[in-house]
């Protein structure tokens, strides 16, 4: 390898661990400012209105996901499960599958594609034509402005997004499985009832908390930081999904295993109470 | 270079102090990686006039404009507003100065979300807890009217035209009643006739309110017509300093091409350099199979 070729990937590694700074700090400033939001009631209107883009307007997109989740779930796993005589159980596995993992995650990730998306096209073309800096230069932090309502929109509402996607995905898996592929409908609640612990859906509801303000941190952040024209805006969007979706499955493995670690320490202790 | 006639002082000289002026620089500099745009740059901007600050394109008038209201950081020297310094100002102090500033962007940079009215009630539903909707809607009529375009309230940027934008940004950036307004090319992109109407507008204005304005441009004609004081930047200095009369009497080379429209020898050379022979230039058929 020669001089130049060290240089420059010093010189990204630099660019690199500067980026990440600086987004850590925007993404820290975001969530404070949405924390100091929620005691200031000037800021109700603009996350009121930002509730009502980003989680009123995504509620059918997302029951839809949820539904064809569920529904594709039943048609996958009925005939390896009937094979083994076990077609009963499907109620089990569809809705263990659906509250845990499927549901919140696929939920998240459409919400990246809708939500993020327009979150930085829309901040990142206030940037390039200053309305940005007209914020700023107005005497008011964009950030407060801006992020911090849409941060505690995507926040708030993401786990309750996440519990329309359950309910639809429950609802699609029990429609293929008891109508149209003919399982004993008592026999899959009654299995799906002592599958599915309380402690399953909370975890899938908690992890919207966490993937909400991820992929509206990092919508964000890309669209302040966009670089200026089309191209630019483009760039960011691609980069925001991108992004959120991988941080999206990160925080899902990362989550798992603190939560497993949680449950198995924890949930035995509830027979005490 | 203009002397502030009570103490006879440069006004742009390295020895004005932070009283010289109610907006000054002091050894400005501003790199953008190994990009110097601004050069140790001192200035004092007078109170209750009108300082042009001309210059070819990308030489550097925006990002000086923008660090007198601390929106851009500089590398190196000081800002001061009213004797204060505000370069090294924290976010939460310069909202409260900022206040005092009005800032009209070159594409006027209204909220396309926002109606007329809303734009223009902006800064005033930062700063101020307001409840009475009627004394609202009276402002906004009253800064309407004084660009002209009362009867605008309801319309959306998106159904406005350049001129009219320009004019509603102007508004919005007088609801405050600024003591500063910064205008950042407000008549580029216009033709003639909007454009004089701008000029006429920042007239009106500074002789109805009396506020200071700092005006970037390279319309000459603009310049000319509502300046005080004109400086014009060059390779990020300052290579002039004076009145309408002086500029256009200035011995410089530089600035005398500029203010005549002219392009340099240097520059011609290279035109004449590239593409001497425009007939033997491919054409896209040529590439045809």
């Amino acid at each position: 390898m020669n001089d130049s070729a060290v240089g420059a990937f010093g010189a990204k590694a630099v660019e690199d661990v500067n980026n990440a700074g600086r987004a850590a700090r925007f993404i820290g400033r975001a969530l404070a400012c949405a924390f100091r939001s929620l005691f200031r009631p000037k800021d109700y209107e603009l996350i009121w209105t930002q509730m009502n883009i980003i989680g009123v307007h995504s509620v059918p997109v997302i029951m839809v996901t949820g539904a064809f989740v569920g529904m594709t779930l039943a048609i996958q796993a009925y005939d390896q499960l009937a094979f083994m005589g076990l077609e009963e159980r499907l109620g089990v596995l569809i809705n263990v599958s659906v509250v845990k993992e499927l549901g919140p995650v696929l939920a998240a990730v459409m919400l990246a594609g809708r939500v993020g998306g327009a979150l930085t096209a829309e901040l990142g073309t206030m940037k390039v034509t200053e309305q940005i800096e007209a914020i700023r230069s107005m005497g008011t932090d964009p950030i407060r402005h801006l992020v911090a309502p849409r941060v505690l929109a995507c926040l708030l509402l993401t786990p309750f997004l996440i519990i329309y996607a359950d309910l639809l995905g429950i609802i699609g898996g029990y429609f293929m499985s008891v109508v149209q592929l003919g399982v004993n409908s008592g026999a899959y609640w009654s299995y799906s009832a002592s599958g599915v612990e309380l402690w399953d859906v909370c975890i899938g509801v908690i992890k919207g908390f966490f993937f909400g303000g991820a992929l509206a941190s990092i919508s964000c952040y890309k669209g302040f930081h966009c670089r200026e024209g089309a191209e630019g805006v483009g760039r960011a969007c691609t980069e925001a999904f991108v992004a959120s979706f991988i941080s999206i499955l990160a925080l899902n493995f990362a989550m798992g295993v603190i939560f497993k670690a949680i449950y198995n320490t924890l949930w035995p202790l509830r027979m005490l109470l | 270079m203009e002397k502030d006639l009570k103490n006879n002082k440069n006004l742009s000289g390295p020895d004005i102090t932070p009283d010289d002026g109610i907006i000054v620089c002091r050894n400005l500099t501003k790199r953008f990686g190994n990009n110097l745009v601004l050069d140790k740059i001192y200035l004092a901007v007078e109170p209750h006039k009108t300082t042009v600050v001309i210059g070819p394109s990308g030489c550097g008038k925006t990002v000086l404009i923008k660090h007198l209201i601390a929106l851009l950081r500089p590398s190196d020297g000081e800002v001061y507003f009213k004797s204060r310094r505000i370069d090294n100002a924290k976010e939460l102090d310069l909202s409260r100065i900022r206040a005092s500033f009005g800032f009209l962007f070159q594409g006027g940079a209204l909220f396309d979300s926002l109606n007329v009215t809303e734009n223009i009630l902006f800064p005033v539903r930062q700063h101020y807890k307001v409840t009475d909707r009627s004394g609202l809607n009276e402002l906004v009529k009253m800064k309407l009217a004084m660009v002209g375009l009362d009867g605008f309230q309801k319309y959306f940027p998106a159904k406005l035209s350049g001129g009219q934008k320009k004019r509603v940004a102007l508004a919005r950036a007088i609801a405050l009643n600024p003591e500063v307004i910064l205008y950042d090319e407000p008549t580029t992109g216009l033709d003639p006739i909007r454009a004089d109407i701008i000029n006429e507008l920042i007239l009106k204005l500074q002789s109805g309110l009396g506020h200071t304005s700092v005006v970037v441009t390279h319309d000459m004609k603009s310049a000319y017509k509502i300046a005080d004081r004109i400086i014009m930047l060059h390779h990020g200095k300052i290579i002039a300093d004076g009145d309408a009369d002086n500029i256009k009497n200035h011995p410089h080379p530089v600035v005398k091409q500029f203010i005549n429209g002219q392009v340099s020898e240097d520059d011609l050379a290279v035109l004449r350099m590239s593409g001497k022979d425009l007939k033997s230039q491919f054409l896209p058929e040529d590439f045809q199979e």
